[in-house]
């Protein structure tokens, strides 16, 4: 009997339905031999990721076994996310095949994409029928993005630094004796709305005015903080260059992985909470289309989920996860409406058409 | 037969072929023109260089809309006006034109006596030894030298670790302006002393002994012979010091502390993290146009340096 294979020409919708279907239902049962259908596998897959702790979870949770299930390489590219995205827009407007199959970006970058125009519609990826609302990009069409978990940006501070307590308030890193012992991001993200109310003003105004902010970041200029990207905050921990630093929570659980005493709190005025996800550029032959959506659909499966992000120590998009131990009740693991109250969340649209602005103040302010 | 083949070896016989080729290609009427002929790769390479510069001069006039991050198709003024009156631009252009201009001199006062050393020397050990020192730091890139100050200066670094020793507490050395100073002196210093060591090996001895014999102690023969002899290497020094100063990326980023950034930072942040190219391409060009000025004003002031230009014939 010759069974019918589709042709990368003949692949229709409709086909392509009814195998991502059939692999969606095969990989909940956990039957291997349900490919029948499928096209072409490529010899690898490329996943853009961010290095150390970050790609070794993900390659754990997601990459390692989606190998397992279907022969195929995953090989991460650790360019970062910023330097990816002008090659890729680049290669879509050229009509080049782009040099990543799956980009694993923040939700405000993957939404500029979206907005542009390069990213694949996910829409009808099979386990999307099983996550939470924090998978859907808020404020765009469809899924030219997956969410595929929150974070927070924590105040994280070492406890030495504090003797009489943790800190309540973002305002208590202005005291004196802070003064070049803090940290921040170098174009100020997951600060400025904390600022905002920090600063006395409220949350509402944002993106219409927020002076109380831009006041704020300045009195936190005079104390001489350092700004830097992830790993930085990870080394000023251990090197014990800072002692409290505005950071997301991953970064701050790793140092103490390695031996750092450190803590983190969500102060009174709240912590930005943000998502990351996953998408396809366009350009890509629908063979390896079809596997890349595979491989996202792949790390919305709860087994997945837990394994990639317990070792993030993040909360995904997948219904019954179990927080690791060490993040049971933590605040950078928000899990209840009660959690989600203290955190704040501004739609990637209002951050995305205002970034290039808040980023430019922001560095006015600190550079000068 | 055989006597005739003996006269005219096969390697004339080729080379007569190779000739006949050439000439076919190149005919001697065209032999004027070959010097263009041979300037044509680097008219070449410049001409890519224009060619990028036309793309960039074309992407910095084109605004960037936050709705669909796409171009506009239209041409406007607006990023060089944002270039020209934002305090973030101005002040990030001044710290790196200050930079550069301190850096240049501090590194033409070290590099000389370094250079002076390493072609005066008569020990070959040590001439070998300040070669060795010269060249050990190209085989370091910047960036792993920059880290390396990070380890040597941190709080827990090396420097500290042995103030701590006497008592003193651990300081700051790092994450600051002085500290991308520091770095790139540090840097440019062996191009200084490349630029520097041919000129000064220009200078023949006998002058330096001639000023000896009719009186003048070392400073006044420094002052009256050496330096004056030495100034084409000066410039060319000053030149490459203060154009890879001003253009630096690298040591700002990983000595200043993400608070100290130059130009080129800046234009980093544009194109990779706002994704506004347009203003990028503003800043880039602006960087241009300031780094050729600056050369043009030496060039002026000072005469074309190594490159000898503008020397009165003979």
């Amino acid at each position: 009997m010759k069974r019918f294979k589709p042709t990368l020409s003949h692949l229709s919708r409709r086909t392509f339905l009814q195998a991502t279907a059939a692999l969606g239902g095969a990989s909940a049962l956990g039957l291997r031999g349900a490919y029948a259908q499928e096209p072409e596998k490529p010899a690898e897959i490329i996943v853009r990721a961010w290095g150390g702790s970050w790609v070794d979870s993900l390659k754990a949770g997601v990459s390692d076994s989606f190998t397992k299930m279907t022969g195929i390489a995953v090989r991460h590219d650790l360019t970062e996310d910023n330097e990816i995205q002008p090659k890729v827009w680049a290669a879509v407007a050229q009509n080049r095949v782009p040099p990543i199959h799956i980009n694993w970006d923040t939700t405000t970058n993957a939404t500029k994409s979206a907005l542009r125009g390069v990213t694949e519609d996910l829409s009808d990826l099979p386990n999307l029928a099983n996550v939470t609302d924090l998978a859907k990009p808020a404020g765009l069409e469809g899924f030219p993005i997956v969410n595929t978990y929150g974070y927070v940006y924590v105040l994280a501070y070492r406890p030495a630094a504090f003797p009489d307590g943790p800190p309540k308030s973002w305002k208590d890193l202005l005291d004196p004796k802070f003064k070049g012992r803090l940290a921040f991001y170098n174009d100020g993200i997951g600060f400025h709305f904390p600022a905002q109310v920090a600063g006395g003003g409220k949350l509402e105004d944002i993106p219409g005015n927020m002076q109380p902010a831009w006041d704020f970041i300045t009195k936190m200029k005079a104390q001489q903080p350092l700004l830097g990207e992830d790993p930085d905050f990870t080394t000023w921990f251990q090197n014990g260059e800072i002692d409290a630093a505005c950071t997301i929570s991953t970064n701050a659980r790793e140092a103490r992985k390695n031996g750092v005493k450190i803590e983190w709190v969500v102060p009174e005025e709240g912590a930005k909470f943000d998502t990351d996800g996953l998408w396809i550029p366009k350009g890509l032959p629908e063979n390896e289309l079809y596997w890349a959506k595979q491989y996202i659909n792949h790390a919305l499966t709860k087994e997945a989920q837990q394994v990639w992000l317990d070792g993030l120590g993040l909360p995904g998009v997948v219904p019954g996860l179990t927080p690791p131990k060490d993040l049971v009740g933590d605040p950078s693991y928000p899990t209840t409406e009660a959690d989600f109250q203290r955190l704040i969340r501004i739609s990637s649209k209002i951050q995305v058409e205002n970034e290039s602005e808040w980023f430019s103040k922001f560095k006015a302010i600190m550079q000068g | 037969m055989r006597a005739a083949r003996t006269a005219y070896p096969l390697k004339w016989r080729i080379m007569d072929a190779l000739e006949g080729v050439a000439a076919a290609i190149w005919p001697a009427r065209f032999r004027r023109a070959t010097p263009y002929l041979m300037l044509l790769p680097a008219v070449l390479l410049v001409g890519l260089l224009v060619l990028g510069l036309i793309q960039i001069a074309d992407a910095s006039l084109r605004t960037l809309d936050t709705t669909t991050f796409q171009f506009s198709d239209d041409y406007s003024i607006a990023n060089f006006r944002r270039a020209l009156t934002e305090p973030l631009f101005l002040v990030v252009a001044q710290r790196s034109l200050i930079a550069a201009l301190i850096v240049t001199a501090v590194t033409l006062v070290f590099a000389f006596p370094y250079a002076y050393l390493m072609v005066r020397t008569r020990s070959p050990g040590l001439r070998k030894f300040l070669l060795i020192a010269l060249f050990l730091p190209f085989f370091i890139g910047q960036v792993v030298r920059a880290y390396g100050w990070l380890i040597i200066l941190g709080n827990q670094g090396m420097v500290n670790e042995a103030l701590g020793l006497v008592g003193v507490a651990p300081m700051r050395l790092i994450y600051n302006y002085p500290a991308v100073l520091f770095g790139l002196v540090q840097y440019m210093l062996p191009f200084a002393v490349l630029m520097l060591a041919p000129a000064l090996t220009a200078i023949p001895e006998e002058l330096e002994a001639a000023a000896g014999s009719l009186g003048a102690n070392w400073v006044r023969t420094f002052i009256h012979v050496v330096l004056p002899l030495a100034r084409p290497g000066f410039i060319g020094a000053g030149v490459v010091v203060l154009t890879l100063s001003l253009t630096d990326f690298a040591v700002p980023a990983i000595l200043g502390g993400g608070s100290h950034d130059f130009i080129a930072n800046a234009i980093y942040d544009q194109f990779f993290r706002t994704s506004d190219q347009g203003l990028g391409a503003t800043l880039a060009l602006m960087l241009v146009a300031l780094g050729s000025i600056l050369v043009g004003l030496v060039f002026a002031l000072f005469g074309a340096g190594t490159l000898a230009m503008g020397r009165s014939r003979a």
